[in-house]
């Protein structure tokens, strides 16, 4: 299974890094996602992780977002989704997510997901 | 005579950024420079205009009811955009046209959002995550999401136009 490495672009409408890598099971989306199309960006990502976790056994999910904008907040959720429905078939889930400490909407952001989601992500703080 | 020219500089005085015309990528771009660059120094103020701009920028994008072709001939929204600066807060304010039709329920998601403590408001949110997309992706949630970050309610405005459309004023507070 081929990998996904996109660098991050930042236009005015500002594109994520991502790595996910199929060998180690380590994914992750770092930067700010201001997108105009969102679905144009993340509707592969999601399929790679549907097609990676039927043949896959765990998944290191790691999310560093500075922003990101409401219509990309949907498809964060579609991925998670994805990891929950992995992770009721006995697949093993880490869901990592990175925040800047004084960010308080963001902190309430990740425990909606996690209500959300219904997956146990791990919050941590950063400076 | 003074007095009115006095007034006259009041209303403007507090104007940092105003802008009126096409909302396409290249002025998004020069808007949102401006906005990190020169409002100010309280990082997380400008975080908050930030993120508040570029849900209200690209609602006039997509929603005007005012189009015009942008360089590469794509229809793009026209519309006004304001930041005013005041001792406690920044007013940020967008402007569109629109019609009646489309702008009864986004007055009625205001007032709803107006009513939601903080905790409702989060729920709300999660709610809209989990319906399906709009067409246009914009999963209408930004004005939740404006209310949230902003942390103040949402006003808005509606002026009736000369062709009978709608021109259609939101604003919010950001407290420094």
């Amino acid at each position: 299974m081929e990998n996904i490495l996109i660098e991050e672009k930042r236009e005015v409408y500002i594109e994520p890094a991502v790595d996910f890598n199929a060998q180690t099971g380590r994914c992750i989306i770092k930067g700010e996602s201001f997108l105009e199309e969102t679905s144009k960006f993340y509707s592969p990502l999601l399929q790679w992780l549907t097609d990676y976790l039927k043949q896959a056994e765990k998944i290191e999910f790691i999310l560093q977002l500075k922003y990101f904008n409401t219509s990309t907040s949907k498809w964060i959720l579609n991925m998670l989704g994805v990891l929950k429905r992995f992770e009721e078939r006995g697949g093993k889930v880490k869901v990592v997510w990175y925040f800047f400490k004084d960010d308080a909407d963001m902190r309430d952001d990740i425990k909606d997901y996690i209500y959300g989601s219904n997956l146990k992500i791990d919050m941590v703080p950063f400076e | 005579m003074e007095s009115v020219t006095t007034n006259k500089r009041r209303a403007t005085d507090n104007v940092c950024i105003s802008y009126t015309g096409l909302f396409d990528s290249e002025i998004l771009t020069i808007l949102a420079q401006g906005i990190e660059g020169t409002l100010t120094s309280n990082d997380k103020v400008t975080k908050k205009v930030f993120k508040i701009f570029l849900e209200l920028a690209q609602n006039i994008s997509q929603y005007s009811l005012e189009r015009e072709p942008n360089s590469s001939g794509e229809s793009m929204g026209v519309g006004t955009m304001l930041i005013k600066e005041y001792d406690d807060y920044f007013q940020f304010s967008t402007g569109n046209k629109t019609t009646m039709e489309s702008i009864i329920p986004v007055i009625e998601k205001c007032d709803n959002i107006n009513s939601m403590t903080r905790d409702k408001l989060r729920e709300y949110r999660r709610l809209q995550r989990n319906m399906p997309a709009s067409n246009k992706g914009g999963g209408n949630i930004g004005l939740i999401q404006v209310a949230l970050t902003a942390d103040n309610p949402i006003e808005y405005g509606v002026v009736k136009c000369e062709d009978n459309n709608y021109f259609y004023i939101v604003s919010v507070k950001i407290n420094k």
